[in-house]
Order: C-alpha cells, then structure tokens, then sequence
C-alpha cells in the first residue's frame, strides 16, 4: 500500500528560539506550542486523538509521552516517544502520517522541543548522556569533541577525496545567514556575514569554525497531521505527506562504511520513490544543518547533485529564498538556532510556511514541492519527507 | 567496560593491540561484542593485527571541554584503518598536528598512565 497524500499537515506552531527560557519548563514550552499549533489547524483540543513527542532536553525522559499527556489533559488512542536524534520531528512526522493513515487516531500532534541548559550541556554528564556505551568506552578517553569533531573527521575526508574547500562549506552558513535576516524569529538575524567572517572566527576542530557550528537553545514547534480528507475541510490549505524514507547504518561514525556517504541515500530514495518524484522536482529544500558539511553530504545523497560534487554545487548556486535553489530559508540551525528536538522540526515547519504561502519576507515563488530531511547523531539515521501543496495521486 | 578473555582494551601491560574476528564471516570485528554482529552465530575470537595502518580521516581540536585533555591541545583525534582493513578511533603522537595527512602510513604505539596502557599511533618511518 502507498500512502502518499493520504496524510497532511492540518496545524502547525512554532515559539522563537530563546538562549533564556526564563526559568520555564520543557512543559510550559510544549502546552504553549501545542496551544497555538490547535488554533491554527481551526480544532479544538478535545479533537486531538494521538500524541507524538520527542525528548525533552533537561527533564526526565521517564514516561515522557505520559507526562506530556497528563500535562495537556490528552488521553490518546495513539501515544510514542521518537528518539532518533535530529532525525526525530521528521520520523515522527511518519509516524503520524501513518497512524491516521491506519485509522488509530484522526488528528496526531507532534509535539517537540524543550529548555536548554548550558550547564547540563557542558558538563561531563551532559557530554556522556549523548553517548553509546561504545563510544564512552573506547572513543572518550582519545579526547572526542562530541559532535563537532565527529562531523570534522567527516569534513576533512570529503576534502580530501573530492576536493572540497573551506569556502565552499564557509558559503552555506553565509547563505543561510541572509535568509535569517528575513526571519523574525530567528536567533541570529541582525547581521549579515561574509565567507571570510566564518573563515576568520575561531577554528574549532579542523576545518569546522565557530560560525559553522549549530546553537543550542530553548524552543519548541508543533506540527499536527490529519487524514487527507480531513484536512481538506480545514482553515488552512493542506500540506501533503507524498513521500516518506529513513535508513540507519551506524550510530558512532566511526563505524559508517564510508563516512562520506550518509543514510540519506537510501532514505531519500525511499521518499522519492513513494511520491513518484526526483530531486529535480523539488522547489525548496529543508535540510538538517548542524553544521555546514551536513548540508553538502546530503545534497549529494539525496541526489541533488553528483558524488562529491556537493561543494561546487553550493558554490555555484544562490541558497538564499531569492536564489535559484532555495534551502533552509528560515536561516537553518545554523542561524535559526537549535532548540532541541524542536531544531528538526524547524525543517518541516519552515517547508509548511513555504508551501502554503505564509513565509512572509522570504516567501519563495514556486512553492508547490519541497524536500525535507532529518539527521540523527553523525550522519547516522536518516528520516527524508517530500511535502507537496497538490495531493499528486502516484497510484 | 565488560570486555571479558583478559583483553580489556586499555589493560595495563598490553603490548599487542588484538581485535576481534569472526573465522565464519572472515570479519574483523570492532567494538568488541559478544556475538559476532554480521552472522550473529559465532561468538568471535582475538586476533593480534599488525599494528599498522593509515590515517582514515582527523581532526586537530584546538579547544577541548574535556578536563583532561585541556592541556593537551592542540592535539590529534584520528580515525586509523588497520592493514586488516577495520577502523578504530586512536590519537597520532609524535607529529605536528600540521603535519598529519590522510593516507599517512601509521604504526601502533602505547602511552602508560598510571592505570592504563592506551594504544595510539604515530608515523610509521
Ligand atoms: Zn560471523
């Protein structure tokens, strides 16, 4: 069975990302997000019949989905936790679409985001709940930088076999940054930078700076799927699922195959072949960017470009929402900002505003198809999504 | 760590760097684990490897958070593939960090802290 354009998204919200919450829970993040993503879908609460959410950042994870539902007073027939890294708002996005789908529920809300902690972050707790077993053993005691020097041992090696260069990665955060000045909401949005500014602030781990390295914050989103049929009645114009695709290999990168080469090959395909779609069809694209070598690797596995040509292919074209290929013209997490499981879900809700028309300032002119993707850990799992305004009926 | 057959990977006194294998799959096998991850049949065996390799890929950190490695930095985390084909997370000593490439021939190399022995790598001449 194809489910392609059986599901949509019917409701969405999303607060600012903030460095202080203010002393506010994940909680308090969520019902406000949940609240706002209910109005728009033109529901009522009582209407919402399943419960997506992903982790929170500093409270306990302990029966989440539980806590979140008796804090919003849900009782759903349809209630999960997805914890697949930045992958996680995408899949849980597929695991509405599918629950709808299969009648277990109407109306999913997937909700996502939290309070960052700088303390917890920096402190050796913090470093190691984010760590495999395998990686605590026999990688931390070689002195790893987390992710930042995971995504650089990727970086340097894309360099070296197809030649890469500094600039190439430099001009995705710059790109980037200019959608961001377009984007209120925003975390960094007041000034523009050059490839020399990401160039010149300080080098991190070899080649990544500082200005390519996503920013923890506070935040959440919220996105609610409905049947097709459904949504069709509802205030806003519906935004199809056409085509859904995940795939894993490997959590730590040091056991990819090749490090070079994501998961996204495979998830994207898988999404491509449920819509009946290829690349070139896209209008916009939403790409996880934790920092700016993500963004190459996965154009490339996705198809948008040959093997290794992933840094030329940013060179030679505009990635701002007046360019030519429009990506992540919210600003990405890169210039968005990070707030949690939330900063994944920024990709499909930014791809939501596009194609409906809502995005205001950066508003893109074809906006009809728009590729999504969600990265978990170091280019380990992968979650693709096509959107689409038109139901696009591939059977 | 519950590595188990005595060799623990940071043992005190190592001298040879073993790694598991699988005679079935003829598969390498690293992290060490219980069952062999490709047949999931075979409970796999130690091997002693050559100690020798190139540089996979790495980074050089110029900042670490880690308290014991601030005083260290500027310092080398790297990816070495072994001859045996398998890649394992090490540091590179004995070499500039602006002198470490890819594809530089690597040998096998130990640092003795108090409780542990840590294998590294350093140029191979
Ligand atoms: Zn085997």
């Amino acid at each position: 069975m194809n489910i392609s354009g059986r599901a949509a998204v019917s409701g969405m919200a999303e607060l600012k990302p903030e460095i202080d919450a203010g002393g506010r829970s994940s909680l308090e993040l969520l019902s406000e997000v949940a609240s706002r993503a209910i109005k728009d879908a033109g529901l009522r609460k009582s209407d919402l019949d399943g419960l997506l959410v992903t982790p929170p950042a500093e409270d306990s994870c302990f029966m989440w989905p539980a806590q979140v539902a008796e804090y919003l007073k849900m009782s759903p027939s349809y209630i999960n936790m997805v914890e697949l890294g930045g992958a996680s708002a995408c899949a849980a996005i597929t695991r509405a679409a599918l629950a709808v789908t299969a009648g277990l529920c109407r109306h999913c809300l997937c909700l996502s985001g939290g309070i960052w902690d700088s303390q917890v972050f920096n402190s050796q707790e913090g470093k190691m709940a984010v760590m495999s077993r395998a990686e605590i053993d026999f990688e931390l005691p070689y002195g790893p930088m987390g992710f930042n020097s995971g995504y650089a041992l990727i970086a340097q090696r894309h360099m070296y076999e197809f030649g890469t260069t500094v600039e190439q990665m430099a001009k995705i955060a710059v790109d980037q940054r200019q959608n961001a000045l377009a984007n209120p909401d925003a975390l960094f949005n007041k000034q523009a930078i050059s490839i020399e500014d990401v160039l010149n602030s300080p080098l991190i781990v070899d080649p990544i700076h500082l200005l390519e390295i996503v920013r923890p914050c506070s935040g959440a989103a919220a996105v609610i799927i409905s049947r097709s049929e459904e949504a069709i009645d509802m205030p806003n114009v519906p935004v199809y699922l056409l085509g859904m695709g995940e795939a894993c290999t490997h959590n730590s990168i040091i056991y990819s195959d090749s490090i070079t080469v994501s998961p996204v090959k495979w998830s994207a395909a898988r999404a491509f072949a449920m819509a009946g779609l290829k690349p070139v069809d896209m209008d916009l694209l939403s790409l996880y960017d934790c920092y700016p070598i993500t963004v190459i690797v996965t154009l490339e596995d996705a198809g948008f470009c040959d093997k290794g040509a992933g840094g030329f292919f940013v060179q030679s074209h505009d990635l701002t929402y007046r360019g030519d290929l429009p990506l992540n013209t919210h600003g990405g997490q890169l210039s968005f900002g990070q707030p949690s499981y939330a900063g994944g879900m920024s990709h499909v809700t930014e791809a939501v505003r596009q194609l409906r028309g809502e995005a205001e300032k950066r508003q893109i002119k074809n906006n009809r198809l728009a590729f999504v993707n969600g990265n978990g850990g170091v280019m380990s799992t992968q979650s693709s999504l096509i959107l689409g305004r038109d139901k696009h009926d591939v059977r | 760590m519950t590595l188990d057959n005595g060799e623990k990977w940071f043992k005190k006194g190592r001298t040879a760097l073993k790694i598991q294998y699988c005679p079935a799959c003829e598969k390498y096998i690293f992290f060490p684990r219980e069952m062999c991850p490709y047949c999931l049949e075979v409970k796999p065996e130690w091997k002693e490897t050559t100690g020798r390799g190139i540089i996979y890929s790495y980074t050089t950190v110029r900042r670490s958070s880690l308290s014991e490695f601030q005083d260290r930095v500027p310092y080398t985390y790297a990816m070495v593939e072994l001859h045996e084909g398998i890649r394992i997370p090490t540091n590179i000593i004995n070499c500039p960090v602006d002198r470490v490439r890819i594809g530089m021939p690597v040998e096998l190399a130990w640092i003795e802290e108090s409780k542990e022995t840590i294998p590294v790598f350093r140029p191979a001449p």
